[in-house]
């Protein structure tokens, strides 16, 4: 990869323009696969449209220098989430029923208001000021920072996490058993 | 570099979607995945403030990494209960599943 910025940066083109285009390539994409698993029709291809969105969004984690949130997404949603709901899609719908109508009708006034919303926040997000911390940013967190951090000064969040997933599969195990006859 | 405003951009539009979906899906695992797409959005959110306007400890990469672990369990209770309700109902679609209505 970075020999290929090397090649592309011996012809003339700055590394500074391949990262902005590959950015925006990237962000458009995954765009258009977050649209396509709201309105695709198989059930099934929306969990791979899913899978494609979260990896586009851990792509935007390695542009924002956060590579260890890359992989962690990676390996919890792809991996594990989009796994589940491959099975649980597999075990209620018949995938090869296409012509299901997936969406309701609620659909025109939907897409009103998630738009005048989506405006709203782009306006709000171009007229704000951004204001500059207060501490110089730090520049690249690596992960032993990281780590370190949420073991001393966030721990007890940490805990409560691992409570809450501790309930969750004591939960999922009793509201998904079987009834015994 | 990419100004901070267009990974916001990014994180608006990709929470619209999930709105979207969230508000007009009729199956309940397709309003899961658009809960899934607005938690990703917020997501974004809390890793561009770290970086741009963040100081040096991390929080926003905290809890992102806090964010995915309870979306996981709650994605795991709720997908629990689709295939409950499906054993009893057979269905999945969230207009037919009036058991605690009437």
């Amino acid at each position: 990869m970075s020999g290929l910025i090397q090649q592309l940066n011996n012809i003339g083109i700055p590394q500074e323009n391949i990262i902005k285009v590959t950015f925006y390539l990237i962000a458009a994409v995954t765009c258009f696969f977050a649209l396509r698993i709201v309105i695709s029709r198989n059930v099934f291809h929306r969990a791979l449209f899913l899978a494609l969105t979260l990896i586009g969004v851990a792509c935007v984690y390695l542009y924002l220098g956060a590579e260890y949130l890359a992989v962690m997404q990676i390996l919890i949603y792809v991996g594990a989430i989009v796994a589940l709901f491959v099975f649980v899609i597999m075990l209620t719908t018949k995938i090869q029923n296409r012509a299901i109508r997936q969406l309701n009708s609620q659909v025109l006034i939907s897409v009103v208001v998630t738009s005048a919303l989506l405006c709203l926040l782009i306006s709000i997000i171009r007229t704000s000021p951004w204001h500059k911390p207060v501490l110089p940013p730090a520049g690249l967190l690596n992960i032993s920072q990281l780590g370190r951090s949420l073991a001393l000064n966030y721990v007890l969040p940490f805990e409560v996490v691992s409570l809450i997933l501790l309930a969750a599969l004591v939960g999922a195990i009793a509201i998904g058993k079987a009834k015994k006859e | 570099m990419i100004p901070e405003s267009h990974f916001l951009i990014l994180g608006a539009i990709l929470f619209s979607i999930g709105l979207f979906g969230a508000l007009t899906q009729r199956s309940i695992i397709g309003i899961l995945m658009s809960i899934e797409l607005i938690l990703n959005a917020a997501c974004i959110n809390f890793v561009v403030f770290d970086k741009f306007l963040g100081n040096s400890d991390g929080l926003g990469q905290i809890f992102v990494l806090l964010v995915i672990a309870i979306a996981a369990a709650t994605l795991v209770v709720g997908l629990a209960l689709v295939i409950a309700v499906y054993r009893s109902s057979k269905t999945v679609s969230a207009e037919d599943i009036n058991l605690m209505k009437w």
